[in-house]
């Protein structure tokens, strides 16, 4: 029996795409069906959902569509979660939650333009920080579906959900989540005069340093040193934060008489090429243009460059990843990571992969 | 329970010989009876009954005092070699049962991990070695202006390594997480043998470091971790804050979480705590006044072989809720101005300021009450403390089906904490009757120690197995912050469901002969 008469069996949905097959499950029970078919093969998979590139099934391999998987079942804006089907795009979840009042909050370019299944999967946190979704429901390789429950912590032993986050689909296929959601308020922001794009990120630090991370920033650069726009969107903490941060950002910085508008949240424009980085290298890195930072933390932020030319991006990404920065889009430059091997896990890993049968 | 072996363990030979072996390495180790005894329980309701019967069930064959990564390394490898049982074991503060060697073979004692501290306070961050006690590490840290911000209540015995191995979290988690939250990177050693170091900063792939947290030492132990650390609050804030039902209590918390502010401490009390931290305790009756001043072993003894009757009086008692809400702050006006702000949001559901005493008088009495337990075993009492956890909408509904299915039972006290901006940890303590006092089985005969232990054990089992299943009916998770253990794993394959399948694939591939910590978390 081959992958597609197996698939057929299963009840799948399937057309020929290139060199493989593309399968369209309706339901997650038929996503389960189909994982345990593509696994047992041991073929190629790939994964795509509403708002994901285009992509061709892998060459005698299988595409799962979860195209048709994007139902919205639960949105609690009260608690704060949303249970949500992979296949879902990030844009329609925000749609929806806006709709009750909440949100997503900042999110990449290349987050919100993709699926929530594409999101979780390439393990970037939430518009916090955070682990964005609360629980997962996640297909193992012999179809079953293990669903952890969603609670604010666990101790019940490792957080088994780390499997699927930032696992590319590779041991474990995310079918659905409970995703955080944030009260939607209107930003509170505030805009200052910096030296130079240095000053401005090493400000921006030492305000993150003391838990006052506003929830998007903006540093853009010009003839007479970088201007730096911070934006703030707790329903009671944006004022107090913003305020606090001012006493600190008023130690090197200049404070600008007005914001202009919607200069924090003006959309990246050009050549945009996204990285996950710590202070140090933003510091080094980030004189080739406008710069929007999503994600702050006091480690360091998502960023956006906008590049006026894409041939420049290679530079950058090299240049980020030189500083310790991790490369996320372009896709054509996107890092997949150091794996396990440099951290000694290398024979864990390999047994891992063995145990869940899944390919390397 | 398993069967009682006596008094004191002695060595056995493999014990004997697994020591010499370890001499061999160079890693210091025993099989003295006392070590033995001392390594076989830690803080949990079912060990601390042991000890009032002075029996040791599970007792290692030999404790091992490995002084950094490349012991414990050399240790596991001999282990794997010889397909001997590894337990780590810290301070011995776990609740749960997680450290105690049910199957013999080896407990490592991480308490010599303490490789000196490197704090980076310009990087906000500490290298701290998995032995390093709790309340060490925070006074290194205070002399340094900063803070880790986690306070659990085993705080002043706790190490850091038992933390990590828990996933546990302190009283100021709202503010600062738990301790998953803190982990920049970690150093570990696998059941292989081989020593593991996630990387920190950005990376790609599924997160080593989360996956290896909360293991509880069944897929690798940990020998130090890097955290991050804040600069130390000068100033804190407190108020207690009486509200007409804890539904509206806990709307409250949730209204405050969800606006953004992050208190230092959000903590709910039930009506008894609420009575009891007020200005007339007199009000409460007096079966519970025992129970809640630690009155004399006869009174507490007798109140408690009616733990019906005393949940009804709680029932019976006005239905109002206290709420101490603390905010740090470097100044003093930053954190009165939250908590002015979040004192706003309660005054919407119908929350009363009590002012600064109420909610000082609350904490002290959390403080005292942490390390309170000893003396109710020894009076004849057990106590069983759960952590659990879910989300807002039913964090009510989850109190009170545990207060329902275990009432018969133990005696049930419950706090709501660890506010989350999605949900809450619901801490309780199932206080219930566990036979004679300590000073009579001391002059009992073994045989009268053993049945006086296997029916408080009994009694025990059966509460907690009330109160863990009205848990996971209720769709929450049957551990917020102190892990699973020896006592709570029979719950865990229904926390799971085909999870199960993931764990034990990690099992296969982080410690691929089954050498540790065997017959925990299922595996």
């Amino acid at each position: 029996m081959t992958v597609r008469d197996d698939l057929a069996a299963a009840g799948a949905t399937l057309v020929e795409d290139g060199e493989g097959i593309r399968v369209t499950p309706s339901s997650v029970a038929s996503l389960a069906r189909a994982v345990a078919v593509v696994r047992a093969h041991r073929v190629a998979l790939r994964l795509r959902g509403s708002g994901d590139a285009p992509v061709n099934a892998p060459p005698s391999g299988v595409l799962l569509d979860l195209g048709s998987l994007d139902r919205i079942a639960t949105v609690n804006a009260a608690t704060g979660i949303a249970r949500v089907e992979a296949g879902c795009s990030v844009a329609a979840l925000e749609s929806a939650v806006r709709r009750a009042g909440s949100t997503l909050g900042p999110l990449l370019p290349s987050v919100r333009a993709g699926s929530v299944g594409a999101w979780l999967a390439r393990g970037i946190a939430g518009a916090r920080r955070e682990t964005a979704a609360l629980s997962l429901a996640a297909i193992l390789p012999d179809g079953r579906i293990a669903e952890g429950r969603a609670a604010p912590a666990k101790a019940v032993g490792p957080d088994l959900a780390h499997l699927s986050l930032g696992g590319g689909g590779r041991l474990c296929v995310i079918a659905a989540a409970w995703i955080r959601l944030f009260p939607a308020t209107p930003a509170l922001a505030s805009a200052w005069s910096c030296p130079d794009v240095a000053a401005a990120v090493s400000a921006l630090e030492v305000v993150c340093q003391r838990r006052l991370a506003p929830a998007r920033a903006r540093i853009l650069v010009g003839a007479d040193g970088a201007r730096l726009a911070l934006a703030w969107e707790g329903v009671e903490s944006a004022a107090i934060e913003r305020d606090r941060a001012a006493r600190l950002l008023a130690a090197t910085c200049s404070p600008l008489p007005e914001v202009p508008a919607n200069w924090v949240r003006d959309p990246a424009e050009g050549h945009p090429i996204e990285v996950d980085a710590r202070w140090a290298s933003l510091r080094g890195w980030s004189p080739h243009g406008d710069l929007h930072l999503f994600g702050l933390h006091a480690g360091g932020s998502f960023a956006v460059l906008s590049l006026p030319e894409a041939r420049a991006a290679e530079e950058c990404a090299a240049l980020a990843r030189a500083a310790g920065a991790r490369v996320i889009a372009p896709r054509r430059l996107r890092d997949s990571g150091p794996g396990w091997e440099a951290a000694g896990a290398g024979a864990a890993w390999q047994r891992l992969v063995e145990v869940l049968g899944v390919e390397a | 329970m398993g069967g009682v072996t006596g008094p004191l363990p002695s060595a056995s030979a493999r014990g004997k010989a697994l020591r010499r072996e370890i001499a061999a390495l160079g890693v210091a180790a025993s099989c003295e009876a006392a070590d033995l005894w001392a390594a076989s329980r830690d803080c949990s309701a079912g060990a601390l009954l042991w000890t009032k019967a002075r029996v040791a069930p599970h007792p290692p064959d030999v404790v091992a005092w490995p002084e950094d990564v490349d012991q414990v390394a050399a240790l596991l490898r001999l282990a794997a070699q010889r397909e001997v049982p590894v337990v780590p074991m810290g301070a011995g503060t776990g609740t749960v049962g997680g450290s105690i060697p049910l199957r013999g073979g080896i407990v490592l004692d991480t308490q010599r991990l303490t490789r000196p501290l490197e704090i980076d306070l310009p990087g906000g961050s500490v290298q701290v070695g998995a032995g390093v006690s709790g309340n060490r590490l925070e006074e290194l840290l205070a002399h340094a202006g900063a803070t880790l911000g986690h306070f659990p209540a085993s705080l002043p015995a706790a190490t850091v390594g038992g933390w990590l191995a828990t996933r546990s979290a302190g009283l100021l988690s709202s503010r600062h997480g738990a301790i998953a939250d803190m982990v920049l990177s970690l150093e570990a050693v696998d059941g292989a043998g081989e020593i593991l170091r996630t990387l920190e900063g950005p990376s790609g792939g599924p997160d080593l470091a989360q996956l290896l947290l909360g293991n509880e030492g069944t897929l690798a132990i940990f020998t130090s971790a890097r955290l991050r650390i804040w600069r130390r609050p000068r100033e804190r804030w407190v108020r207690g804050v009486r509200f007409p039902s804890l539904r509206d209590g806990l709307r409250a918390v949730r209204d405050v979480l969800r606006a953004g502010l992050r208190p230092a401490i959000a903590r709910l009390h039930d009506p008894l705590d609420t009575l009891l931290a007020g200005a007339d305790p007199l009000r409460v009756p007096q079966p519970l006044r025992w129970l809640a001043e630690g009155a004399q072993a006869e009174a507490l003894r007798l109140a408690l072989r009616a733990p019906l009757l005393l949940n009804r009086l709680v029932d019976a008692l006005p239905a109002a809720s206290l709420l101490v809400l603390a905010f740090d702050g470097e100044r003093a006006d930053d954190a009165a101005h939250e908590g002015e702000v979040a004192l706003a949001i309660c005054d919407r559901v119908r929350g009363e300021n009590l002012g600064p005493s109420a909610g000082e008088r609350s904490l002290e009495a959390l403080h005292r009450s942490s390390w309170a337990q000893a003396p109710l075993f020894a009076a004849g009492a057990f106590v069983e403390t759960l952590d659990v956890a879910t989300t807002w909408e039913r964090a009510e509904a989850l109190g009170l089906a545990v207060r329902r299915a275990a009432e018969g039972l133990a005696f049930v006290r419950a706090h709501f904490a660890n506010a989350a901006p999605e949900g809450c940890a619901v801490e309780l303590s199932l206080l219930g009757f566990a036979g004679a006092p300590a000073g009579e089985i001391a002059g009992a005969s073994r045989d009268d120690a053993e049945a006086d232990l296997e029916d408080a054990q009994q009694r025990r089992e059966a509460a907690l197995a009330a109160a863990l299943s009205a848990v996971a009916d209720e769709g929450a998770t049957i551990s917020h912050h102190s892990g699973v253990g020896a006592s709570r794993h029979v719950f865990l394959r229904r926390e799971l469901g085909e999870g199960i399948r993931q764990l034990r694939a990690l099992k296969k591939a982080f410690d691929p002969r089954g050498i540790l910590n065997p017959g925990k978390l299922l595996l």
